[in-house]
């Protein structure tokens, strides 16, 4: 079946979900990220592999080496496309600097590189330092959950031919947590914030189809914001942009489940089935076989993949 | 008269983008398709495309188009201001479509509850058309072959499909005729009609014919076969 993703009835969207909004590509077209080319409508599963000890879900679970690539073996055997290597949390806690940043990712993802040639290989960072030993290494995209704060990663993913995460975080810079924050108009900022940082990509030469938006769930935002950017997500896919979400066992799902990160997947899950279904095309996440099969899922409701096999009822 | 025919089943899979990324029966599929290749190059005046349905009549060739929109919504049913024959005759034009068949076409339908004579009397009548008449006839044995049969299991499908085929394989029409209708119906053998039509087409000549399909892999009996008349 070919893809029928603009022609499909019945896609969701409200009277917010919008036209489309300045700045975006001819309506979502191919996504390149090293080597590979996705067309809309092809679901993808970012798998996170935390080169820290320290990181909120399954701490220090991938700190040494040999750990962290048998995870790699696991999620690629389970589904992922993409491998996300990340050497710094979210949180705040000890200092990592970018030498230090360096060597806990770089020769790890080389490893990854000579282990699986056609992966594609993602550096969880905002350093535009780190990015380069990053895309040295093997990298073929450059996840910068931080909005943009050093604005040289743009043009290090320009010189090294890397992807760009353009992400929403307000006025949060990195490993802060929100304080009191807010919004006058929500939906407004993220779609400004992400628009003007793949507008900054595109001048400094990141190509269009290498661009990626991301509304970062619980960056600069507190549950009310995070759940405010899932019901919406339409408005930012309308954009025409590759959307990520990373919604993986996040406080947002925690808070409104009333439940620890390990007892987050149900929910993780409802927010990725949703987020799919508002269009999103790179899903973020710790658990990739639960994730793949939901939005797989999701991608045949949306008549963007066809069944695995039909026969009930057809013989 | 009759010169040539052509069996195939009239199951909504055969339709390639009912059964998703499987193609779950390319065998039936190809099965089908040699066997319409083969009925085209029987190089008749005119094809007639024969499937049971509401009621007899017949379609406009020109007009009637395959709409899987009722099987699978969403999947694109393209234009929607043609006529939409009965499945069987629309996955019978595929069928022609896909040999690359051009020339004269009839669209008949026969009502699923004709009795066998009017249901012989309409082949004889089609095999009038032309000197030189082939029939595609789009029908399948019985949808209750196992206990995992749309129709779940009834021991008695397995004589009657049995006796289908050996009147298909050994040329003998007439038996077809012979098919009893309300079983064919308990059985949900849908193709009875279409096949006594074939019967009435033959006008007692004793055909041969190439088995090219003969299985029910999810429990419904398909036959494909090609049959020449003299």
């Amino acid at each position: 079946m070919s893809d029928t993703a603009d022609s499909q009835p019945g896609r969701p969207g409200g009277p917010d979900s919008g036209g489309p909004h300045s700045g975006g590509p001819d309506s979502g077209g191919m996504l390149r990220l090293g080597k590979r080319a996705f067309p809309p409508g092809q679901p993808l599963i970012m798998a996170i592999v935390n080169r820290t000890p320290d990181s909120f879900f399954q701490p220090g679970t991938t700190w040494t080496e040999s750990a962290a690539l048998d995870r790699v073996d696991q999620a690629i055997a389970e589904g992922a496309d993409i491998i996300d290597v990340g050497g710094i949390p979210a949180a705040p806690g000890v200092e990592v600097d970018a030498a230090e940043e360096i060597r806990r990712i770089a020769g790890f993802i080389g490893a990854v590189r000579t282990r699986y040639p056609d992966i594609v290989i993602s550096a969880d960072t905002w350093r535009h330092e780190t990015g380069r030993a990053a895309c040295k290494a093997g990298a073929d995209l450059l996840n910068d959950s931080w909005g943009g704060f050093d604005e040289r990663l743009a043009e290090v993913a320009a010189e090294m031919g890397a992807g760009l995460v353009c992400a929403h975080v307000g006025s949060q810079r990195p490993r802060t947590r929100p304080f009191r924050v807010a919004y006058p108009d929500l939906m407004a900022d993220v779609l400004e914030q992400t628009l003007r940082q793949a507008n900054r990509a595109l001048a400094a030469g990141v190509p269009a189809d290498r661009i990626v938006l991301d509304p970062a769930h619980d960056f600069g935002k507190n549950t009310w914001h995070s759940l405010e950017v899932t019901r919406r997500l339409a408005e930012l896919t309308a954009t025409g942009w590759p959307v990520l979400v990373s919604l993986s066992n996040k406080d947002f799902v925690g808070e409104s489940l009333d439940l620890p990160p390990e007892q987050r997947l149900a929910g993780t899950l409802a927010a990725t089935a949703v987020s799919a279904w508002h269009g999103a095309r790179i899903f973020r996440v710790h658990q990739v076989l639960e994730s793949r099969q939901v939005v797989d899922m999701v991608a045949t409701i949306r008549g963007d993949r066809p069944p695995a096999r039909t026969v009930r009822g057809l013989a | 008269m009759l010169t040539a025919a052509a069996l195939c089943p009239a199951a909504p899979l055969l339709a390639r983008e009912l059964t998703g990324a499987d193609p779950v029966v390319p065998e039936l599929r190809q099965a089908c398709r040699d066997a319409a290749d083969a009925l085209v190059h029987t190089d008749p005046e005119v094809i007639v495309v024969v499937g049971a349905g509401e009621r007899t009549r017949t379609w406009d060739a020109a007009r009637a188009r395959l709409d899987l929109s009722r099987y699978a919504p969403g999947l694109g049913a393209g234009p929607t201001a043609v006529e939409t024959p009965p499945l069987p005759l629309g996955l019978g034009c595929r069928l022609l479509d896909e040999a690359g068949y051009h020339g004269r076409r009839e669209l008949q339908e026969v009502g699923a509850n004709e009795p066998a004579a009017v249901c012989a009397a309409l082949g004889a009548s089609l095999a009038e058309r032309a000197v030189r008449v082939a029939l595609l006839v789009m029908a399948d044995g019985s949808a209750r072959r196992g206990v995992k049969a749309p129709g779940y299991l009834d021991e008695r499908s397995a004589g009657f499909d049995s006796e289908v085929g050996r009147a298909v394989r050994d040329g003998d029409l007439p038996a077809l005729l012979a098919l009893d209708a309300a079983l064919a119906r308990a059985l949900m053998a849908t193709g009875r009609p279409a096949w006594q039509v074939l019967a009435g087409a033959t006008d007692g000549a004793r055909p041969t014919s190439v088995i090219r399909y003969d299985d029910d892999p999810f429990g419904v009996a398909y036959l494909v076969a090609s049959l020449t008349v003299g």
